[in-house]
């Protein structure tokens, strides 16, 4: 059963940066996110934090924290786990 | 900090001596201007003489915006017009009274300098617009965080700072890749947001333009952090007027349209920027000596 804590990320990611013609069955959950198969750069990943900045509730302060949890979905995910709010996290 | 952002932390680019500003400063001190023009001319034959590749760079850029080649002396005119921006920034650091005044055309601007909002005010290396931030933040007391590249002798900058230290205040970029958080941080805190948009160097999208008779590549960053942070941007030069004055032109308010797709705003800011490009070649037609990028013109790109 997916995570649905990933599912919902995938979500916000195609819908926060209009990725046309892309569904969340085609973002895996290990691919990079930065500089792998959705093409994202520097610009988009700030968009992307602006957006879990907002939706979760945590501040990303540096490109390094930035890069480190946009490694991938998973990265993502475990990262939320341990900054977000948890009354904004999805219940498993 | 990372390996990445340690190997891209260069030291400080310092095209003078450390020492330059602290030298002028002085000697505005104790020579009376008859005397220490003249020397300062020298100064820039000297200048001129020691520094080939910035040489090259002008006789290049005025290659293009004469449209024929440029003669030694219109290259130590480049040279000379800069080191008197140099001179007018030291002696406004120094307390000299200097005005900023709008020019006529630009009714949107007005009223942003009488009811400021928080916007993203793009300028370029040209004339005098490296006082424009700190004109508008003296004049108006709104809150302006500009993004300067730190140089090695930021003498004039860090003086320029204290005098209107209550509503300017800086974010030094000598290492790229954090440059767009620090924007997010300087933008969330509040104010306007004040950063140069002609050189490549640090830019995180580029995108080409119609600039002196060719497509050439220009930074857009300016326009897609107004599109994630919904602010306004200005554009805006300075420009010397009367003495004693600064005259700023700037183009309309630009604003994203918060129901429109990223696509449709970014293409009614490509609309924008080439207006204000437009601006700026207009005033380089009339005054080619007010460029002062002293680095290869922005590239060609096929059209």
């Amino acid at each position: 059963m997916p995570d649905p804590l990933n599912a919902r990320l995938k979500t916000l990611m195609i819908d926060t940066l209009k990725l046309e013609d892309v569904t969340p069955d085609d973002i895996r959950d290990d691919e990079p996110l930065i500089g792998g198969g959705l093409s994202l750069d520097s610009i988009d990943a700030l968009e992307l934090v602006v957006k879990l900045e907002k939706e979760f509730g945590l501040k990303i302060g540096s490109s390094e924290e930035s890069r480190s949890a946009l490694a991938s979905v998973d990265a993502l995910s475990a990262y939320l786990r341990a900054h977000a709010d948890p009354a904004r996290l999805p219940s498993a | 900090m990372s390996d990445a952002a340690r190997k891209d932390a260069r030291p400080p680019r310092n095209p003078g001596p450390s020492w330059g500003f602290r030298f002028l400063r002085a000697c505005d001190h104790v020579l009376p201007e008859v005397v220490f023009r003249p020397a300062r001319q020298i100064g820039t034959w000297i200048a001129l003489a020691n520094m080939p590749a910035q040489r090259r760079h002008s006789r290049d850029y005025l290659r293009v915006a004469l449209g024929r080649e440029p003669r030694t002396v219109e290259v130590f005119r480049h040279f000379f017009a800069f080191e008197e921006m140099l001179m007018l920034k030291l002696r406004v650091a120094n307390g000299r009274p200097h005005r900023g005044e709008l020019s006529a055309d630009c009714e949107d601007f007005a009223r942003f300098v009488q009811k400021p909002e928080d916007a993203l005010l793009g300028t370029f290396h040209v004339a005098h617009s490296d006082l424009s931030g700190f004109l508008l933040g003296g004049d108006t007391g709104h809150r302006v965080s500009m993004i300067r590249l730190r140089m090695g002798n930021s003498h004039d900058v860090d003086k320029l700072g204290e005098l209107f230290g209550g509503s300017v205040s800086f974010i030094w970029v000598n290492d790229g890749e954090n440059l767009l958080y620090a924007l997010k941080d300087a933008i969330a805190a509040g104010g306007s947001v004040a950063m140069k948009c002609d050189r490549l160097e640090f830019a995180s999208k580029t995108e080409a333009f119609g600039f002196l008779g060719a497509r050439r590549l220009f930074p857009f960053t300016i326009y897609h952090l107004a599109v994630i942070f919904g602010r306004p941007v200005f554009m805006t030069v300075a420009v010397p007027g009367a003495p004693g004055h600064t005259v700023v032109h700037a183009t309309p308010r630009w604003a994203p349209d918060p129901a429109a797709s990223r696509e449709a705003n970014l293409a009614s800011a490509r609309e924008h920027f080439q207006g204000f490009l437009a601006m700026v070649e207009g005033l380089l037609r009339a005054n080619p000596y007010w460029w002062f990028n002293f680095i290869p013109l922005n590239p060609e790109v096929a059209a």
